[in-house]
């Protein structure tokens, strides 16, 4: 028997006739969607007819001839829309190396789309190695640097029921964007209420740090509070955050930028720290040895508007006498209260 | 003269190529404002197109940029600041003829950068007396005497050579970190740069 399997592709909302191969209009024949009868109201003689296909009419649909049920025509309908114009972004994670494109279309088309960029530096042609995953990224190397020539990108979608454009047109400094920066960590300072030790190290993706210097920019607050603070940092992958809330926990992010072009990084992955507290003391005041309730476990924390501790302030010994001596007048002070 | 991979010579090397690094910064910080000045007050769209190599405009755009010895880079950076001096000096001059007392600001401006372009140029030959290669004499890296253009194309060459140098300073400031990086220069000779 004659079979004739392809696949048809259609667009959403149109009417769309199939013919049963090579038979006569007025064959009898019986259409099938995926292994299911068509009633005979879709038929036009031996045609089908299926007006206003929408995506659930996507399918395999089979023509049979009446009495012997060979198979005469079989087809594979796939119902879609033709290509919104993609939206394309270029970017250097890795300068200098070289820059990646990626691309996406603002809707999908439910129907299979090929892509084709092509990148233009004056009047060079440069090639986009496609990346294998993820399929919607290309790489390419700088051939030079330090040129004021613009690039210009055109991504191209096609389809079988259209195609559409777009293009970017960018210079070298501006789409350079590193990746946020790695293993941010945020631990207490001992004996520093009002301190946390932020470390991180430089994307893993930022080739040569030390050509290509990044600064940093480091956002903070407790969680309590909304509003964050923030610290530029031109060089060091470290900081020591010293006007933390004390007995509050933080939450912190680090950015980072190239030391001289392009933009910041997104925000790194949040970091959770508490400064360090002192651990509760018991009292040996004879109240206390008398004392048949529960033993007292009060722990006293300075107000957040302290600045007796304050970073000004501890710094050499004579500072961590202030210190000490605070302490002993707020512990004096909890007692009355107790 | 200290020999060139001598300790004091590398810590003058890196103490002076970290002076430069920062005197590029603040250059091109310093274009980039006299641009936007520059723009405005020529009546110029800040986004229009001028060539590609603009006629004795030094090109910063470099291929194999990273294969570059020191002395290479220094070499090409000073060439470029030479030309670049001889540019803004002709804009500065044009500018008073053309607006005069009128636009102060501009002029001011204009002088502001064109000293920091010879202070750098300064400082690179410092850095080539240091590699034990010494600078080249001036009249070899002049540049030759620019065609003559009409007020627009003047505009415009302008926006040009303030675009280029915008780019020379970040390339700077790049070529003295590897520098500061390397530590003593090749032995191989010196290639003389590029006439524009």
């Amino acid at each position: 028997s004659l079979t004739d399997s392809h696949i048809q592709y259609e667009r959403v909302g149109a009417d769309v006739t199939m013919k049963c191969g090579s038979m006569d209009w007025d064959a009898a024949v019986t259409w099938t969607a995926n292994g299911t009868d068509i009633d005979e109201s879709h038929l036009n003689g031996s045609y089908l007819i299926l007006k206003n296909v929408d995506l659930t009419q996507s399918g395999q649909y089979s023509c049979y001839e009446g009495s012997s049920w060979h198979l005469k025509y079989q087809t594979y309908l796939r119902v879609g829309t033709p290509p919104k114009e993609p939206v394309l972004m270029c970017r250097s994670n890795n300068y200098p190396k070289g820059f990646y494109c990626s691309w996406h279309l603002p809707t999908p088309t439910y129907i299979p789309n090929s892509f084709n960029i092509s990148v233009i530096h004056g009047t060079k042609e440069m090639v986009c190695e496609k990346d294998v995953f993820p399929k919607n990224r290309c790489h390419i190397r700088y051939l030079q640097l330090f040129s004021t020539v613009k690039y210009k990108v055109t991504l191209t979608v096609t389809n079988a029921l259209g195609k559409n454009s777009t293009t970017a047109t960018f210079d070298e400094f501006a789409i350079v964007k590193p990746d946020p920066p790695e293993s941010v960590v945020a631990k207490p300072v001992p004996n520093n209420p009002r301190r946390l030790e932020v470390s991180w190290q430089n994307p893993s993706s930022w080739p040569d740090p030390e050509s290509f210097p990044l600064k940093f920019f480091l956002r903070y607050r407790p969680l309590i509070l909304d509003q964050w603070q923030h610290v530029e940092l031109s060089d060091g992958t470290s900081h020591t955050i010293t006007d933390a809330y004390a007995g509050k926990e933080y939450i912190i992010q680090v950015a980072a930028k190239d030391n001289d072009i392009g933009t910041w990084s997104d925000w790194s992955v949040a970091v959770h720290a508490t400064p360090w507290t002192e651990e509760p003391k018991h009292l040996t005041t004879e109240a206390q040895v008398t004392e048949t309730t529960s033993a007292s476990t009060s722990s006293f924390m300075p107000p957040p508007t302290t600045k007796i501790c304050d970073k000004g302030a501890v710094v050499g010994s004579g500072a961590m006498a202030v210190c000490w001596t605070a302490g002993l007048v707020l512990a004096a002070y909890g007692v009355l209260f107790i | 003269m200290a020999a060139a991979d001598s300790p004091s010579a590398a810590f003058q090397r890196r103490d002076l190529c970290s002076r430069g690094i920062r005197l590029a910064g603040k250059m091109r910080s310093d274009v980039i404002d006299l641009l936007d000045t520059y723009v405005e007050r020529q009546g110029l769209d800040a986004s229009a197109s001028v060539a590609a190599a603009v006629e004795g405009v030094p090109v910063a755009a470099a291929e194999r940029w990273d294969e570059q010895t020191g002395t290479q880079r220094l070499l090409e950076n000073l060439a470029a600041y030479r030309a670049f001096r001889a540019l803004l000096a002709q804009m500065l001059e044009e500018q008073r003829e053309q607006l005069g007392e009128a636009d102060a600001a501009l002029g001011r401006a204009l002088a502001a950068v064109l000293l920091q372009v010879s202070a750098f140029s300064y400082h690179l030959e410092e850095l080539l007396r240091l590699e034990s290669h010494g600078p080249p004499s001036e009249e070899r890296a002049a540049s030759p005497p620019p065609p003559h253009l009409g007020l627009f194309e003047r505009k415009l060459r302008g926006l040009g050579v303030l675009r280029e140098l915008a780019q020379w300073a970040v390339r700077s400031a790049r070529d003295l970190r590897q520098l500061a990086k390397s530590g003593p220069s090749s032995s191989s000779a010196p290639s003389p740069p590029e006439s524009p």
